[in-house]
């Protein structure tokens, strides 16, 4: 007995794993967008802020692209719900030896991968372009076109399997009824097939879209020299991330949970529907209100609203810049208390490097900061030497704090830093830099120390 | 065949016909096969684009096996037996294909099994939506989620030194440690759903004769489920195989930087390398190797083709 307990506890425990691997990336992606640090993370936390919004709002090669995506996926939408349809209903007349070749031929477009998609359709169009001997400016060679096609190609295999799996459940004796009532093929195609398929229609349109937004395997070779959102989101990725997209995600993510809730709730009315028909007579109206709100899903969704609204809550009459100002000093404190402790461990190392590194960097701090005033000496560039990366785009934000700390926010102190930084990044191989960068500051403190 | 579209013409009037004719061919013919063949043709071509545009179509427009040789080989002067590079990425590619494919079978089936016949009711909605919702968001985006974790910065790492486990952050992404984690969860959903599938339409009662005859869990497992479920498992596993190898956003947002995807590589001969013909190449390679493959693993496991996607 007492093992069937632990092995239901493990079964548990490993559903419980399993949707956090599935969830945990996203939750964690969703709060970094709220931080003001410049680098997506979770902690150190900087302070709660909303302007990574604003960011993505304006990037104008995001909305672009967010456009193009659009664009294509309403029209992958009206290619590839026809192609599926015709497909499905083909599958369905095609003698028992042909059957499985188009099946096969079918579903390979999904296995294919989709970078090969891209390219087949790519160099085909250009071939096509060159047989027909068309001008650049020719659809053959617009990006949007032939990712229309290259992604419609796979997609309408998707359609045409949300088509089969409903058209299993068609009963084919309506067919022949209305047939024989004398109803002609085009009308029994528009008022008891067409009629049947709605749901599935929907559901087919609804996938296609989503998984034409989606795509970047295909899209990245068809879309040429235009961009979807997904090619833009690549690019940025790729090449320094800020948490713009973690905003982008939580907004994806949301939109997702409202479809998610809204499907449920359909599908729980098309139920209670059935029910009734089944049923007869019994009042089904309360049933129906308390089933939504003993769903689980929707008592998620409003877990998140209230969440969310907390948080706005929270948010109200708090002072992101004065938060982050006071992160910025309490960072500066700690930065400075560690480098004092650097300094105890590595003068008797630098004994004999002292001299020279100090005499250079104090040549290095005078040339990267000649608009500093008294407060210059104390707070040296080169002090902020080993301050995380992310102070330097906090100072980069439009509203840069006007008051008595202006002069240690100059744009100028964080050059050195940057630099230093960047440094850092491009060569890792490199020690020398950095460790001048790291140690000169406390070298130069322990100089100031030794005279006192 | 004649007899055939007779019938179809006489069951489905000529305007349905035609469009459910016409449709399909251009769908299939015109969209997928006939842009797999060219791609294959040009594959065999010099990249006269770049080296000299006015000898397209020319008699020195010949057919060469120059793309092919330098995946194997590498350039002429290459002083060693095989094109490295090349070869060992392939290589590593597929191989680790093959472990995020095993990685997801282990992780999905209990899954899927659970879902099946353990999880009743509501719960088994709620399972299901919440499966499904996270395969709605960008692959790009669930990359980059996977970025924040696994970063030198990351939170994984944050928590393992501040828990005091590691004394240094470990580099995950040159690992690759983030890649496989990644590649393992992009596709689950499409491991999922067709073992759950297959074991679903299993006769509980055969479990539970198992069971009466006193067998342990791990047996029925074994001798009843799994080999009852083997289409569904073959068909996850191939479509989990064919797009881990074909993956190209993952490879490049969260690849380690010293190892590349094949991917990746036929990505470069395409946009920086400006040679298509050889980019062709290398993807028609890795189109055929990965087919053979996966029909070599169908031939195994006695399962057809039809079976799949359903």
């Amino acid at each position: 007995m007492s093992s069937s307990t632990f092995l239901r506890f493990t079964i548990n425990f490993y559903i419980f794993l399993f949707f956090a691997y599935l969830f945990g990336p996203l939750i964690v992606m969703s709060i970094t967008a709220f931080n003001s640090a410049s680098f997506p993370r979770l902690s150190p936390w900087d302070c709660f802020s909303t302007e990574w919004f604003g960011v993505l709002v304006n990037d104008a090669r995001m909305m672009s692209g967010f456009k193009n995506s659009f664009i294509i996926g309403i029209a992958v939408v009206f290619v590839s719900v026809p192609i599926g349809l015709a497909g499905a209903l083909m599958l369905g007349q095609l003698s028992n030896r042909v059957r499985p070749v188009f099946y096969t031929l079918t579903i390979s477009t999904i296995l294919v991968p989709g970078v090969v998609l891209g390219i087949s359709t790519l160099i085909f169009w250009d071939r096509m372009g060159m047989i027909f001997n068309t001008e650049y400016e020719s659809f053959f060679y617009d990006g949007i076109f032939l990712t229309i096609i290259g992604q419609s190609t796979f997609i309408s295999a998707y359609t045409m399997l949300v088509f089969i799996s409903r058209l299993q459940r068609f009963d084919s004796v309506l067919e022949e009824a209305a047939l024989d009532l004398g109803a002609t093929n085009i009308q029994y195609f528009r008022k008891i097939l067409l009629p049947f398929l709605k749901p599935a229609i929907g559901s087919a349109a609804v996938l296609a879209f989503l998984a034409s937004f989606e795509n970047y395997n295909t899209t990245v070779f068809t879309i040429v020299s235009e961009s979807t959102l997904t090619t833009v989101l690549a690019s940025k990725v790729r090449y320094g991330i800020n948490p713009s997209i973690s905003a982008l995600a939580v907004i994806i993510i949301g939109l997702t949970l409202t479809a998610a809730f809204i499907h449920e709730v359909l599908k729980r009315r098309e139920h209670a529907r059935e029910n009734e028909l089944e049923k007869e007579g019994k009042t089904l109206k309360v049933k129906t209100y308390s089933k939504t709100f003993r769903n689980p899903v929707s008592v998620m969704v409003l877990l998140i609203f209230v969440a969310g609204l907390g948080t706005a809550w929270m948010a109200r009459g708090y002072n992101v810049q004065q938060c982050k100002i006071e992160a910025f000093a309490e960072k500066r404190k700690m930065q400075e208390e560690l480098s004092k402790k650097r300094l105890a461990e590595m003068q008797k190392k630098l004994e004999s490097q002292k001299a020279a590194s100090a005499t250079s960097s104090t040549t290095k701090a005078k040339k990267s900061a000649p608009g500093t005033d008294q407060y210059g000496s104390i707070f040296a560039p080169t002090n902020l030497g080993g301050q995380v990366e992310s102070d330097e785009k906090k100072m980069e934000t439009p509203e840069t704090p006007k008051n008595q700390y202006q002069s240690i926010f100059a744009p100028t102190n964080l050059e050195a830093q940057v630099e230093s930084k960047k440094q850092k990044k491009e060569t890792p191989e490199a020690p020398k830099n950095q460790y001048q960068s790291i140690f000169a500051p406390s070298n130069l403190e322990g100089q100031v120390e030794s005279q006192e | 065949m004649n007899q055939w579209f007779k019938k179809f013409f006489l069951r489905n009037g000529l305007v349905l016909s035609l469009y459910m004719l016409l449709v399909t061919f251009i769908w299939i013919v015109v969209m997928f096969v006939l842009p797999q063949i060219f791609m294959f043709d040009f594959s065999f071509r010099f990249n006269w684009t770049q080296i000299d545009p006015s000898k397209i179509g020319g008699p020195d427009d010949v057919y060469t096996l120059q793309h092919y040789k330098f995946l194997l080989f590498g350039s002429p002067n290459n002083p060693d037996p095989f094109n490295i590079v090349d070869v060992s990425v392939f290589a590593h590619t597929i191989l680790t294909a093959v472990f995020v494919t095993l990685f997801d079978v282990i992780l999905c089936y209990p899954v899927a099994y659970y879902l099946a016949h353990v999880a009743k009711g509501g719960v088994t909605r709620l399972m299901m939506l919440s499966l499904v919702v996270p395969f709605w968001i960008n692959e790009l985006l669930r990359a980059f989620a996977f970025r924040i974790l696994f970063g030198e910065e990351g939170s994984i790492n944050n928590i393992l030194v501040y828990l005091g486990i590691l004394s240094q952050p470990i580099d995950f992404v040159r690992e690759n440690i983030a890649l496989y984690t990644g590649l393992g969860y992009a596709y689950i959903l499409l491991m999922i759903f067709p073992i759950y599938n297959a074991v679903e339409s299993l006769d509980r009662n055969q479990i539970e004769a198992a069971r009466d005859l006193g067998s342990p869990w791990w047996r029925i497992h074994l001798r009843v489920v799994i080999p009852f479920a083997k289409p569904g498992i073959t068909s996850g596993c191939t479509m989990v195989f064919m797009l881990s190898a074909g993956a190209l956003a993952l490879p490049q947002i969260i690849g380690g930087p010293s190892s590349l995807w094949f991917t990746q590589i036929i990505y470069q001969w395409f946009n920086t390398g400006s040679n298509w013909p050889r980019g062709s190449a290398y993807a028609v390679s890795l189109l055929v190797i990965c087919v053979i493959f996966v029909l070599l693993i169908m031939k195994i496991f006695k399962v057809k083709f039809g079976e799949i996607g359903r």
